[in-house]
């Protein structure tokens, strides 16, 4: 695992200060949306191997969610980014 | 004072307590310290910050982009929470019933936080004034340079008894003492 994360807020810490809340890829469905949609988003998720984004949560420090893109195979992090900032990509509205 | 070591049993500080004077390495625990935590209103966390780095009495600690601590040691908790409602956009909560401030100090003090802390402590790194937000001793504090070789520890209160037993077990190689501080 990638053990060195830099927050974009407080600077690069050790990954026992993040608790990692998983894959920050699906979309959340509307509220509105059918059971087998939400069935679908909440339970039926990848296990990819490779290049991954994950919600990181810095809660020993800024206690801001993070993006963590990184590689779960060579543990390489291409970048972090707070998640209010971050850019989806293919992302329309 | 000299000790003759011959008729000194091995428990002797074990019975009668540790040092008690301050040695070079100091830990002291600030009795009545006043610390506030300051929330920005969102899109307000540039002019809050300023006011707060401006305000004077009081100490500004950084915790995330949109919250800080104002620390004061000098003035009370009235006078720093009327100064700090002035600053607009800003939410001000008090906790000083809520942290335990602490102070270390010593030529080694870098080599005992270096056990427990994840950042670099070299001053042209972490400047005097500069804080952080960071996991020390397995709880979620607040470092902060204070001097040359002075930090500030901001625990939460329920943590600080295990931080503070940790500090003194790793401090204990530097002979570090510890004592309350009005």
């Amino acid at each position: 695992m990638a053990s060195l994360i830099t927050c974009p807020h407080c600077g690069t810490r050790p990954k026992e200060e993040f608790s990692i809340r998983g894959a920050a890829a699906p979309k959340r469905p509307s509220p509105t949306a059918k059971d087998e949609v939400w069935h679908a988003y909440v339970y039926v998720r990848d296990n990819p191997k490779g290049r991954y984004q994950e919600y990181w949560h810095h809660i020993a420090g800024c206690r801001r969610f993070l993006v963590v893109e990184r590689d779960n195979l060579t543990h390489e992090v291409f970048g972090v980014t707070d998640a209010s900032e971050f850019k989806w990509a293919g992302a329309a509205e | 004072m000299s000790i003759n070591l011959l008729h000194r049993h091995v428990l002797e500080d074990h019975i009668s307590g540790f040092e008690t004077d301050p040695n070079p390495n100091h830990l002291s625990i600030i009795r009545r310290a006043v610390i506030f935590t300051v929330l920005a209103h969102a899109g307000q966390e540039a002019a809050v910050a300023e006011a707060l780095w401006n305000a004077p009495d009081v100490a500004p600690r950084f915790c995330s982009p949109s919250e800080w601590l104002a620390v004061s040691r000098t003035v009370g908790a009235e006078t720093v929470a009327g100064m700090l409602s002035e600053i607009a956009g800003a939410s001000v909560v008090d906790q000083s019933d809520g942290r335990v401030l602490m102070e270390i100090s010593g030529p080694s003090v870098r080599k005992i936080l270096a056990k427990c802390v994840a950042i670099d402590l070299h001053p042209e790194v972490f400047e005097e004034g500069h804080s952080a937000a960071i996991l020390c001793c397995h709880a979620e504090v607040n470092v902060a340079r204070t001097g040359a070789d002075t930090f500030e520890i901001i625990v939460p209160r329920s943590l600080a008894g295990s931080v503070f037993e940790e500090l003194m077990e790793m401090g204990r190689e530097h002979a570090l003492t510890r004592g309350f501080v009005d």
